[in-house]
């Protein structure tokens, strides 16, 4: 009784009960590739995992010269601070990897046709979003390996033509990585991105609400009494949290039995140990710029360039894949964007298995 | 000492049985727990007063008792003979221990066993053709016969963490058979028997929710419905009793064995052992949201409850158990049987002894001119002089295998090539020194053996280890590994 008195009166003031009619009139497409829908939420899982350790570490990280001494106190002198730390990171490169397969998912059941082009183009965004707080987070312990992969994956935007070099010294705060570049990352990590990253958030969440669930073309050929679909709430919702959990589960295995090392404190006068290499996330692009510059006649600065050039135009095309596969019907395009999506995913575990194997 | 060293690089031999034992953990915990939930849910059917209902009830039972009979009967008992296998050749100091002293033990698990295997097949093969009460009391009598199995079990390996003060008395006179009752009722036996009921219980439903997973849905949703949530009841009495029992269990384990479950609180550093804590935090999440899992993935959605959903129920079961049986495996440590046996396999109070004659004294095996009782019988006729043949390694290399390779490896699981990087020779002497010494104030006395043998013992073993670490440039003469006996 008391209960539905209190919700009652919350309901009077909020509106819960229109909240939840709306819920129930949502439903979620049930087939085959279901499964892949739930890679969205995963990715949000893990991004919520992420702000609420990142909170707790922010309590006694120190950004600046200080910043190796507060990450070793945090991962071998506080109470636990070692698990929020590796669970900052795992959930960090867990949240990458589950965006990647969710856009792959996305891609493949070409649910980026109208309506959904600026869920595609914000998802798109989020990604390229999460990559740079990935890097900007890198860098933050400020040991030998993070600091030496930073300098490494500076070079990249420093080969831009004209406006490189400028562009690698702002992002730094000087000529070489630095306590400058810590806390430039830091302020970016902790304020800028997250400014950008939950409005846009926001809007890519809302834009799944209006538009709901694609369906693959295969499905999407079937007489709709062929159809079936489930209700969003509270079906969907109870699996959603089931593989919340299970995430959760993963990511406790992980942070725990793996925890997330600390290296030596970073020295520039030291030269750069053997095996330095970017994060895996990154490793295909590095790679690829890498065998470009093998190239006999791309060698040297024209092959950093043209790699650029070449690996931009291609991330353009991906990008604006719905603006060219636009047929419903499985048309010529449609089967060249579909075999172009093979080739992305070919060519991102090819050049990183050779990445990892050829590190030195 | 008197047995061979068993050497598995890279993994460890510890690994070796571990990924047996988990595995067999998996199925035996549920040949248990699945023998209470099969007479459980065909009583169950036979109350039901709807016939087409008890009918579709029984004949999902038929189906599962013999995927039950497959995994226990032949996947169970094969892995169980493998775990057996494997620390008698990892650990047969300690195996040798617990056969002297348990050998009454084994015999009675084996009666029950031999009740349980039989049960089980004429439980399969008996449905619909004896009376149904005599088919469900043969179900009961294989319950009662897995639980003992269990019991008796459950009494071997709490043992191991804490045989006792009554036992430990009477330890190496001869007598120690004498003390059985009290070696086998220990300290942790209770609470520990109760902790694996609740595991046998829930491993029931798990198991039971990959069976009901198959069900069509579409086709049969009131017995998927009703399976599948019944199924996801069998994982809640262990929700709630496990937090009890752990603190049970907790409180039984000796000081120094709890100890070693708050070194990982504030570190991850190499060589602190924090591995205890790590594993429990695991185990704590994986228990405490497995039901969470089955309750939204099958009990609010039973008919659309599929295979993947179970699977990822069982990957989850398997993450708790193989959890559970790891951390219980290094709550032991430093020793393998506790405060007699250390995880070497050196028996506490043969320190001395070993320390005054050497670790490698009564190793005969390891040296060919050793001449072993009953060596000549292995020889044929064609071999060369056993005397003649070349030394198979070094004194440093056979101390590492005896002392160290029961935990560690050189370059794979604890490898001590990167555990002790950057130390030169005399580094390395030292802290081998300080395991020797094994003093009160020592971190590592917590968590490792001492270092037994004599000062040839130590050079030898720290020759050995600093040869691995920091290995000669090539071209350079070799280090001095070739010490003889």
């Amino acid at each position: 009784m008391t209960s539905k008195t209190i919700y009652h009166w919350i309901d009077e003031r909020l509106g819960l009960s229109e909240l939840a009619a709306f819920a129930r009139h949502k439903t979620v497409p049930v087939h085959a590739q279901s499964f892949w829908y739930y890679w969205g939420g995963i990715s949000l899982f893990l991004f919520l995992v992420q702000c609420f350790t990142g909170v707790l570490l922010l309590v006694y990280y120190r950004p600046g010269a200080e910043a190796y001494e507060s990450v070793r106190q945090i991962t071998f002198v506080m109470h636990f601070g070692w698990l929020i730390r590796s669970a900052h990171a795992w959930s960090a490169n867990l949240m990458i990897f589950a965006i990647l397969v969710h856009m792959f998912s996305v891609y493949f059941m070409k649910a980026y046709r109208k309506p959904r082009e600026f869920g595609w183009l914000s998802g798109m965004a989020l990604l390229g979003i999460a990559s740079v707080f990935g890097f900007s987070g890198y860098l933050l312990p400020m040991d030998e390996l993070s600091y030496f992969a930073t300098k490494v994956g500076l070079q990249i935007p420093a080969v831009i033509p004209f406006v490189g070099p400028a562009v690698a010294n702002m992002l730094r705060g000087g000529p070489d990585v630095s306590e400058f570049t810590v806390q430039r990352f830091f302020a970016l990590h902790v304020v800028v991105l997250p400014a950008i990253f939950l409005p846009l958030l926001a809007f890519h969440l809302w834009l799944v609400q209006r538009h709901g669930n694609a369906v693959p073309p295969s499905v999407e050929a079937l007489p709709p009494e062929q159809r079936k679909n489930m209700p969003s709430f509270p079906n969907f919702v109870r699996k959603d949290l089931a593989m919340w959990l299970i995430s959760l589960n993963i990511l406790a295995l992980l942070a725990s039995v793996f925890p997330w090392a600390l290296g030596k404190q970073a020295d520039s006068l030291v030269p750069a140990p053997a095996g330095i290499h970017p994060e895996w996330y990154f490793m295909s692009p590095f790679e690829m710029l890498k065998l470009l510059g093998m190239v006999k006649w791309l060698q040297g600065e024209p092959g950093e360039i043209a790699g650029i050039l070449l690996f931009t135009l291609g991330i353009v095309l991906w990008i604006l894949i719905p603006f060219y596969d636009i047929n419903k019907e499985s048309g010529q395009r449609a089967r060249a964007a579909h075999y172009f999506g093979l080739l992305a995913v070919f060519a991102l575990l090819a050049t990183t298995v050779i990445g990892y194997w050829t590190i030195r | 000492m008197n047995y061979p060293f068993w050497n598995i690089p890279y993994l460890g031999s510890g690994w070796v049985i571990g990924i047996i034992a988990i595995f067999h953990m998996m199925i035996a915990l549920f040949a248990v727990g699945g023998g209470l939930y099969l007479p459980l849910a065909e009583r169950k059917a036979m109350r039901m007063t709807d016939p087409e209902t008890r009918a579709a009830w029984l004949a999902q039972l038929v189906g599962y008792s013999k995927f039950f009979l497959i995994l226990t009967g032949v996947f169970g008992t094969i892995s169980g003979v493998g775990i057996w296998f494997a620390i008698g050749l990892t650990h047969p100091e300690a195996t040798s221990t617990l056969i002297h002293n348990f050998v009454f033990g084994w015999a009675i698990e084996w009666v029950f066993f031999i009740v349980e295997l039989s049960t089980a097949a004429v439980y399969y093969y008996t449905w619909n053709r004896i009376d149904p009460k005599l088919h469900l009391t043969v179900g009961w009598v294989y319950a009662g016969a897995s639980f003992f199995t269990l019991a008796i079990i459950n009494g071997i390996l709490s043992f191991m963490l804490t045989p006792g003060d009554a036992w430990l008395a009477v330890a190496g006179t001869g007598h120690e058979a004498g003390k059985f009752w009290f070696a086998l009722f220990n300290p942790t036996y209770w609470p520990s028997l109760f902790l694996r009921t609740c595991v046998c219980a829930s491993l029931a439903g798990v198991w039971a929710l990959i069976s009901a997973s198959r069900i069509d849905g579409d086709k049969q949703p009131a017995l998927k419905t009703s399976l599948v949530k019944w199924s996801v009841k069998w994982l809640v009495p262990s929700f709630v009793a496990m937090p009890f029992l752990m603190i049970w269990y907790y409180r039984m384990v000796p000081a120094s064995q709890r100890a070693l479950l708050i070194l990982g609180i504030d570190t991850i550093n190499a060589g602190t052992f924090s591995i205890i804590t790590r594993i429990a935090l695991v185990i704590i999440v994986t228990s405490a949201t497995i039901v969470g899992v089955a309750y939204y993935l099958a009990y609010r959605n039973p008919v659309e409850f599929n295979l993947s959903h179970a699977l990822a129920v069982l990957l989850l079961a398997l993450i708790a158990t193989g959890s559970g049986e790891y951390a219980r495996e290094m709550l032991r440590k430093p020793y393998v049987i506790g405060r007699w046996m250390y995880s070497n396999g050196v028996r506490v109070p043969y320190v001395d002894r070993i320390n005054q004659e050497g670790y490698l004294a009564h190793s005969m095996w390891v040296w060919w001119n050793g001449r072993p009782t009953g060596f000549d019988m292995l020889t044929s006729p064609g071999d060369t002089d056993p005397l003649d043949r070349p030394y198979s390694y070094s004194r440093g290399e056979a101390i590492f295998r005896g002392e160290c390779g029961s935990c560690h490896t050189l370059n794979g699981y604890r490898p001590l090539a990167q555990l002790l990087a950057g130390r030169d020779r005399a580094n390395i002497g030292n802290f081998i020194v300080m395991l020797h010494e094994n003093k009160p104030d020592s971190p590592y006395r917590r968590f490792m053996p001492p270092m037994v043998g004599t000062k040839q013992d130590i050079d030898d073993l720290t020759n050995y280890l600093n040869a691995q670490v920091n290995p000669p440039a090539p071209g350079s003469q070799k280090g001095v590994l070739t010490a003889q006996k």
